[in-house]
């Protein structure tokens, strides 16, 4: 009563420290730091005799019995060591046939019998550790090391994940399970083992770790050349810095050594001209053409801002007078008296005709301006105008003549 | 017979996009096939040109067959000079989203970018702030904005018009890193050789190799 006593207390104690204990386990190798915070547990473990130490200042360990209980709850942790275990236990089964074969020989029945029951557990021990070592590469594929943050431990990581994969193909090679199956005798279920679930888990495995190492090797391409684009990054920051306002030189480029995908086209517009040569195409033109003329949005009003003052625009068809010029009128009167031959032979001198308007004008520029009406006037009504110029040749340049006023009368020879 | 996918594959390549899975997924797929891959190879073969892909294979870019014309020449020299000119923005850009993210690989193809994210970790590291001040001034990305949101969303949506990001969403404010950046990291793996830039690492290993 006694014993069921202690190993009740046992387990509560494992239940109420459940959590530093199993973090010893799987963080702390097992060890419990002597602390003060510990206190409790190391007196309860001490207690439980679930600890030991070599000295007073060292670290209490865990006893193996309880790492061995830790190790089969912590399933996690097996796996890690999987592959390490899947080759003892291996081992352990080929020692096991052995005992048998020479316990047959000496007919020892009950030794038959116990070694028959081992073979059996240990076998089945193979094929839960092969198939738990090959999960763990699993989750290393899931996972891609992410719970690595430094790129470099990362990579580390990997190439020795892949070194175990490979180990482990190395070890499921070596297996020899014909050989064993010819040793089991007639047991049937140890031959079921050995035949069918043995083979069935193993070439699974193989094929899971086959495709987790090329995985593996696949992630490990990729984390290297990530960790070379990140030291390129790096080395274009520094040289950048070391030497500012750098630009990578492109006029003395040789072109000819580029890579191939560099040389990349500029843009290359691909257009071509609708076909209005083919009737087939003329419903849908005739829709494009009806919708191509741009028709003018109508503006907008906008508000204008205070500071500036109305702009007034011009209304379509709206037409405003312009102010006639009293000179322009005056010289149309005096050539249509002299085309109409009111004058009859009398003839008009041009300065007189200016004094007569009271414009107040400059006699030359009036001159000018009468000149160039009748010249512009149709040849009929011009040839009703006979013009005489008073002019006398230029004192120095004689090819020029200074023209003093014009006398004007109608042609009654036209 | 005309084939759509073909007709918008060849315009594509010919306007000097880069096609990969971000981009145009459609277009892409369409020229992952050996088959398509020819019959476009064939067609851009008579205009002096041909198809290519980036070293991560991410990508396809239409390239010159014969760049020994002058023309052809200054065209292929334009695209390093807007590379140089703007290298150093990039570079700035890509130590940003790393210090960012915490992460020790820069932007690649596929990756997320979220404005909000960038800006929460922005406003939490006042040195990430200054250098992104630092970035918003460069000629690449200038903005007149001063708060932080403006400036991220001037670099992104200045890296959406030059096709490095991909907006994902209406909001506007998600994006997926594209292809060209895989050709950009050849395009700097290239000048990395032919300017003779070494990395810390390199550098420490030459220094070795001295003594």
């Amino acid at each position: 009563m006694a014993r069921a006593q202690d190993a009740h207390s046992t387990l509560r104690a494992l239940a109420k420290y459940g959590e530093a204990i199993l973090e010893a386990h799987l963080r702390n190798g097992n060890r419990i730091p002597d602390s003060d915070d510990n206190l409790g547990l190391i007196e309860t473990l001490e207690h439980h005799r679930l600890v030991w130490r070599i000295g007073e200042s060292e670290d209490l360990q865990l006893k193996k019995v309880l790492v061995q209980f830790l190790d089969h709850i912590t399933e996690s942790e097996r796996r890690r060591y999987a592959s390490a275990q899947v080759h003892i236990l291996w081992q352990q089964l080929s020692e096991l046939f052995l005992e048998y074969k020479e316990a047959k020989k000496r007919s020892a029945l009950s030794d038959i019998d116990r070694l028959e029951g081992e073979i059996k557990e240990c076998l089945a021990d193979v094929i839960e550790d092969i198939r738990n070592a090959t999960e763990a590469f699993a989750t290393y594929i899931n996972t891609g090391f992410a719970y690595i943050t430094d790129l470099n431990l990362r990579i580390r990581e990997n190439e020795r994940v892949i070194e175990r994969a490979g180990r482990l193909i190395t070890l499921f090679e070596s297996f020899r399970i014909r050989e064993l199956a010819e040793q089991a005798g007639s047991d049937a279920f140890l031959k079921r083992l050995l035949l069918r679930h043995l083979p069935a888990t193993l070439e699974s495995s193989q094929k899971n770790l086959s495709y987790a190492l090329n995985q593996l090797r696949k992630m490990l391409v990729r984390m290297r050349e990530d960790q070379r684009l990140s030291r390129m990054v790096g080395a274009f920051e520094a040289h950048f810095v070391n030497h500012p306002g750098f630009e990578p030189s492109i006029d003395h480029l040789d072109l000819r050594q580029i890579p191939e995908f560099l040389n990349t086209v500029a843009p290359f517009q691909i257009r071509g001209f609708g076909d209005i040569y083919d009737s087939a195409d003329d419903l849908e033109l005739i829709e494009l053409a009806a919708k191509a003329r741009t028709v003018p949005a109508e503006p907008e009003s906008v508000e204008a801002p205070d500071n500036v003052a109305g702009v007034s625009f011009d209304v379509a068809g709206e037409t405003e007078a312009e102010e006639n010029d009293p000179v322009e009128e005056a010289i149309e009167e005096l050539i249509q008296l002299l085309v109409d031959g009111d004058l009859g032979d009398r003839t008009i001198l041009a300065s007189e005709a200016l004094a007569s308007t009271g414009l107040e004008i400059d006699k030359a520029d009036w001159l000018q301006a009468v000149v160039s009406e009748i010249e512009s006037l149709p040849d009929d009504d011009q040839k009703q105008i006979e013009v005489i110029y008073h002019q006398i040749p230029h004192r120095i340049y004689a090819d020029n003549v200074m023209v003093s006023d014009l006398t004007l009368r109608h042609n009654h020879a036209s | 017979m005309s084939s759509p996918l073909f007709e918008r594959t060849v315009t594509a390549l010919l306007q000097e996009r880069v096609i990969c899975e971000v981009s145009d997924d459609e277009l892409y797929n369409y020229l992952l096939m050996p088959g398509n891959q020819d019959a476009v190879n064939r067609f851009l073969g008579q205009i002096n040109r041909t198809l290519r892909q980036t070293s991560a294979r991410d990508a396809f870019v239409c390239a010159y067959l014969d760049i020994s014309d002058a023309g052809t020449k200054e065209a292929v020299r334009q695209q390093f000079r807007d590379v140089a000119n703007n290298l150093e923005a990039f570079v700035q850009f890509l130590r940003l989203v790393m210090m960012l993210e915490a992460n020790d690989r820069p932007v690649l193809p596929g990756d997320k970018l979220s404005e909000g994210h960038m800006l929460d970790r922005i406003a939490a590291a006042p040195a990430l702030e200054s250098r992104l001040r630092s970035l918003a001034e460069k000629k690449v990305f200038q903005t007149k904005r001063s708060d932080s949101a403006g400036q991220i969303r001037a670099v992104l949506s200045s890296l959406e018009k030059m096709g490095y990001l991909k907006p994902i969403g209406t909001s506007g404010s998600l994006y997926r890193a594209t292809g060209r950046w895989s050709w950009l990291y050849d395009a700097m793996t290239f000048i990395q050789t032919h300017e003779g830039i070494q990395g810390a690492e390199e550098a420490e290993s030459e220094q070795m190799r001295l003594h």
